[in-house]
């Protein structure tokens, strides 16, 4: 059977994508840093065949490949991909690889299945607003993606640290590390050399901040606090989580507005109560009041990363539930 | 008086109050997207159970976006954007300056370098003007105090995405307020007066075009085309000859029309003992109309054209491009279905004591949406705005910089720096420790 070149990239694109989760999982439980010398590359590659297959369905078919539930899923973990690189170039975040990948390639194989092969678009697709309004809404929605899986990784440091909060190892130690708050003590401190051995990481004045206990139960030999202290602070998961949506929010304004302008000029109201335009305005609240917590110092953490998980679901529900449960103007499942 | 006003500001002014707004402002919207809106009370309680129906009629759930409720729920967070906007974002705009404990601010850093306090103030003041922060010196209590400030005019993102917002809410009430909408179907040949604004709109041809196209899963029928070639008369009272297509509506005198529909009009045949009716029906039926047989009590009811007939079955196929149409009528008696059937063009059915009705020919007609809306330009720069504040909000990181420069004798002086930002201390953290080192280098040359 003879492939099309933009089946080959699919394959390309999806295999990739499945040996990076694999290589990147188990270095977020190994810490073996070969692993991302091998992920980090399929990922890369994943992704620009990925771009790659999208260009070539478009110059093979002359059909904008993103009117379809399987070009829009091509598209969102194609970004959710690019997006994640991104992030862990500048952030040093290839541990939490795995689980973005996986669900990029879950999303992608999904897609696949709603493959119908070419088919031209409906009339009222037919405008040049598709080609700026579906890459923008896929796009924020590739964002909160990021942000859900950092928001996770969040709430399992958060919960880990009060586990070992309660079970008070070397509650003694755990005291004297939490006496500490300041750069000049940890540059003095003895102790925390001996956590930096026995846990393997560069310790910072955050660390000490966060999750006192974990660094406490890591000093005194336990594995998985061990482990739990190679993860960033809880403050620096937030950071991450907060610019993952600060790109969302953006973005799914810009996608709201301009769906808006193109609804005007194709149905002729610029807000028609949709379900789709209502489920994209729920998410849109749920992001704002994520961003309204988060200047509250007392809700920035836990809470807001509770938010950014709801407001994935919310995500899920808009794209999926309305497009393919709800019908309505935008149920373009095929 | 005054108290309740201050309670008033105090709980309008809180983020937490309007975060509560927020999450019923989005369970309300989520309500509507789950709930089918604009239906009849009938389709509710076949949905769902009865109390839960009776609920969804009772409390407006069914057309829940122009319910009291949500209307309220918009008019609260309006109220509580402008109590926040002036209580919160204006003030916050240019805090002022006043010295602090380096020590207790989580972000700060110190360190001693050669020289007397006034030359290292003035380099470290140099390093952080190059780098495009503003320095502003202020003595407090004799003490000289150095403040650095980056991005100041980021302050403003907050109260820019407010007036955006609110720009927004202006310009849809704009709408509410003085725009129109509505729909109209105009057969092929017939001509129409849109009641708003009096112009005559006549539909000269309308043409559709459908690909018949073989997927994995079977045929599909895809609408490629809607095309409406119209003649309008606006306030000019000179005809136009226009085109309107999907996402391609025209413009008269601000008023937009757009392609929103088709369908086929029937053109019927009555005899009655084999002699034609004059009259009867009186005009082209539109797809659901009806009319009476006269001296009883049936109707004929023109429910749509099935535009091909599969020669196999003899049912109506999927395929809605025209082959070989045929008009499904039901007969009711006394407004009770007497049955239905599919009757090919220029072909009989006996409607009972002596009376024929033969469906003759169709005719295509176009539906149209019209708007007119003097909001939208408003609601365009509410949405610009709204996004450059949010741009200018998540973007750029307003951060302020103390320094205080001590005498440590010996020809040395001891530097303590902190920093705070709007959006806490952990996102500025590694910025301030590059920060604080360049300093640091910058104050030992």
């Amino acid at each position: 059977m003879k492939m099309s070149l933009d089946e080959v990239l699919m394959i390309t694109a999806l295999g990739s994508y499945v040996l990076a989760a694999l290589a990147l999982l188990v270095y977020f439980f190994s810490r073996q840093e070969w692993l991302v010398s091998f992920g980090a590359p399929l990922a890369i590659l994943g992704c620009v065949a990925q771009f790659a297959q999208l260009v070539a369905r478009f110059e093979l078919t002359g059909v904008w490949p993103l009117l379809n539930l399987y070009g829009s899923l091509s598209l969102f973990s194609a970004m959710a991909v690019a997006i994640y690189i991104g992030f862990a170039f500048k952030y040093k975040t290839w541990f939490a690889g795995g689980f973005l990948l996986a669900l990029a390639a879950i999303f992608l194989a999904y897609g696949v299945t709603w493959n119908e092969g070419t088919m031209p678009p409906v009339p009222s697709l037919q405008s040049y607003w598709a080609k700026i309004h579906v890459p923008l809404v896929v796009s924020s929605y590739a964002a909160f993606m990021v942000s859900f899986v950092f928001s996770c990784i969040y709430l399992v440091k958060y919960y880990a640290e009060q586990y070992f909060e309660g079970i008070k190892v070397t509650a003694a130690f755990a005291a004297d590390l939490g006496g500490m708050a300041g750069a000049a003590e940890i540059a003095t401190n003895p102790a925390l050399s001996v956590i930096a051995n026995a846990a393997g990481v560069d310790l910072s004045r955050s660390v000490l901040r966060d999750t006192p206990a974990i660094q406490a139960a890591a000093a005194s030999g336990n594995p998985v606090a061990q482990w739990l202290a190679t993860l960033p602070t809880l403050a620096q998961l937030d950071n991450i989580v907060y610019r993952a949506v600060a790109i969302g929010l953006p973005l799914i304004s810009i996608g709201i507005i301009t769906g808006a302008m193109w609804a005007k000029e194709s149905w002729g109201a610029y807000w028609q109560w949709d379900p789709k335009e209502t489920a994209a305005l729920f998410s849109w609240i749920i992001y704002l009041a994520y961003m309204h917590l988060h200047t509250r110092g007392s809700w920035r953490g836990l809470r807001t990363n509770w938010v950014s998980v709801i407001g994935f679901l919310s995500i899920l529900f808009c794209y999926f539930g309305v497009n393919i449960w709800i019908s309505g103007l935008h149920s373009y499942k095929m | 008086m005054t108290r309740a006003w201050d309670e008033f500001v105090q709980t309008f002014g809180n983020v937490l109050f309007a975060v509560s707004l927020f999450v019923v402002w989005g369970i309300l919207t989520l309500v509507g997207v789950v709930v089918d809106q604009g239906k009849d009370p009938q389709v509710y309680f076949e949905s769902y159970a009865a109390p839960i129906a009776r609920a969804i009629v009772r409390l407006n759930f069914d057309n829940i976006y122009h319910s009291p409720w949500y209307v309220g729920i918009i008019g609260l967070i309006l109220t509580s954007l402008a109590v926040c906007t002036f209580k919160r974002v204006i003030p916050a705009r240019l805090p002022p300056l006043h010295p602090v404990k380096v020590d207790k601010i989580p972000l700060h850093a110190s360190f001693e370098a050669a020289g007397d306090p006034t030359s290292i103030r003035e380099r470290l003041a140099d390093a952080l003007g190059k780098r495009g922060w503003q320095v502003r010196k202020r003595i407090f209590d004799g003490t000289e105090w150095t403040f650095a400030d980056r991005h100041n005019w980021a302050r403003r993102g907050v109260l820019v995405a407010h007036i955006g917002f609110t720009i927004i809410a202006a310009g849809t009430t704009i709408y509410w307020a003085r725009g129109f909408s509505g729909e109209t179907a105009i057969l092929t040949g017939q001509a129409a007066e849109i009641p708003e604004t009096k112009a005559i709109v006549r539909l000269d041809d309308f043409a559709y075009k459908i690909q018949p196209i073989m997927t994995k899963s079977g045929m599909v029928y895809q609408p490629i085309d809607y095309v409406s070639h119209v003649t309008v008369t606006g306030k000019d009272a000179i005809p136009k000859a226009m085109t309107v297509r999907v996402n391609h509506p025209i413009d008269v005198d601000g008023t937009f029309y757009y392609q929103s529909s088709y369908g086929f009009g029937m053109r019927f045949l009555v005899t009655h003992n084999g002699k034609p009716v004059a009259g009867l029906p009186a005009r082209t039926l539109m797809e659901g109309d009806s009319f009476d047989i006269p001296g009883t009590q049936r109707s004929v009811v023109y429910e749509r054209l099935a535009p091909t007939v599969d020669k196999q079955s003899g049912m109506p196929s999927a395929d809605p491009r025209l082959n070989d149409p045929a008009a499904i009528l039901a007969v009711t008696q006394a407004g009770q279905s007497l049955g239905e059937a599919l009757v090919p063009l220029r072909t009989s059915i006996d409607a009972g004591q002596g009376w024929q009705v033969t469906p003759e020919r169709y005719v295509l007609y176009s539906g149209f949406q019209y708007r007119y809306d003097p909001g939208v330009p408003l609601v365009g720069i509410g949405a610009f705005v709204l996004l450059s504040g949010l741009i200018v909000s998540f973007y750029f990181l307003p951060a302020r910089l103390f320094v205080r420069v001590d005498d440590a004798g010996s020809g040395r002086s001891r530097v303590g720096l902190a920093a705070t930002t709007v959006k806490g201390y952990d996102v500025f953290e590694n910025e301030f420790d590059r920060l604080s080192a360049t300093l640091r280098e910058q104050a030992m040359t």
